[in-house]
């Protein structure tokens, strides 16, 4: 940490949008539990949700140390339209294809965004983003070799694959959503870049990939400085899912 | 194990899945032991399958993931159970303990410490 003050206010954006982008792609994904293809992948799976949660949990917990609250509370205790996760993540878990598809766009995004902050000045943030970096790396490893074997399986997982990235495409660009007050992240040290030019890293970065496996590229984002609210009805019922229990007895000890 | 739920079409043949075996290596130094198997359709899968169910709570620093058709089996009883009596190719009844503390004295030698684990 520098001599500067610590922009409170838009680390209080970063830190909300990071911690709720991998609460909501973790729980999603915990949906697999159960009913994956095969019980490798079951167990595969179940385990990468946990670490996307465990993720989400730190991530919060920073937040809580800076604004108040706990962690808890910040994950389960606001209204739907409080929460602050990419549009990417609004589509419902969807058939294998689309979560395989959401999870290569989102984590292939989030490999740009976190490379941005593992340098940063503030070290609370930039201490975890680098064991989250780590952990990020076998994410990768796992969802693209899903990506090639969708890509190359055949007319009918080539075709789920590309209605995925159909569906999903202009929504992908949403984990770059500019955050409020930016510029101060930038200027404190915190963040490397602005989410325009990292947006623009990650497109150059899945372009050859896109390209060697025959899928359509990823078009503009619709409505881009709403990427992270408006997140509609799929959201809403997931929300309804994940606060059912803590909602059943208010203010409960677990 | 290969149902792909919620499949509208008929998919494509899936491709074989097969048996790989996971052997793992607690911590740096230990043997190479057998943990399990995993299903999965090639090398690649079959890693990642054998890291989360063999590695994902930090339990090993390495593992070794073979193709069950690539093990040399061997279990014929001639080779192994052999009918004849070879209780003699057994070290049974030869006491070592007493001659090798006299060669240790003599040799000034102290006796090794147990190998640590």
């Amino acid at each position: 940490m520098t001599t500067l003050a610590l922009p409170t206010l838009a680390l209080d954006g970063l830190l909300r949008s990071m911690a709720d982008d991998e609460f909501v792609v973790g729980f999603t994904d915990s949906e697999w539990t159960g009913i994956a293809p095969l019980l490798e992948e079951d167990i595969a799976m179940s385990s990468l949700s946990q670490d996307e949660l465990g993720h989400a949990t730190a991530l919060y917990g920073l937040l809580a140390e800076l604004t108040g609250g706990d962690a808890d509370g910040l994950a389960y205790d606001r209204e739907p339209a409080d929460y602050r996760h990419a549009r990417l993540l609004d589509h419902g878990r969807g058939d294998w294809a689309l979560t395989m598809a959401r999870r290569y766009v989102y984590e292939t995004a989030d490999a740009v965004r976190l490379e941005a902050l593992v340098g940063g000045r503030w070290s609370p943030l930039a201490d975890l983003v680098a064991k989250i970096v780590r952990e990020e790396r076998y994410h990768l490893m796992h969802v693209e070799a899903w990506l090639d074997r969708l890509a190359n399986g055949g007319a009918d997982t080539h075709g789920r694959l590309t209605a995925a990235l159909a569906e999903l495409g202009p929504d992908a660009g949403t984990v770059f959503t500019p955050l409020p007050d930016e510029p101060a992240l930038i200027d404190a040290g915190v963040l490397a870049a602005p989410m325009r030019d990292l947006e623009d890293r990650w497109r150059a970065a899945i372009g050859p990939t896109f390209a060697r496996l025959g899928l359509p590229s990823i078009p503009p984002t619709i409505d881009p400085d709403q990427g992270r609210t408006d997140h509609g009805a799929a959201f809403d019922w997931l929300w309804s899912e994940f606060t059912m229990v803590r909602g059943s007895d208010v203010g409960a000890t677990w | 194990m290969t149902g792909k739920r919620g499949a509208a079409s008929a998919p494509a043949p899936a491709p074989a899945i097969e048996a790989w075996e996971v052997f793992r290596q607690e911590k740096d130094g230990d043997p190479m032991r057998h943990g399990g198997s995993v299903m999965a359709p090639d090398a690649e899968l079959a890693a990642h399958y054998a890291r989360e169910l063999f590695g994902r709570r930090q339990e090993s620093v390495r593992l070794w993931i073979v193709r069950r058709g690539d093990v040399v089996d061997l279990d014929d009883p001639d080779l192994l159970q052999p009918p004849l009596d070879r209780s003699f190719k057994k070290p049974g009844g030869y006491v070592m303990r007493d001659k090798l503390a006299a060669a240790r004295a003599a040799s000034g030698q102290a006796k090794p410490k147990a190998r640590s684990r």
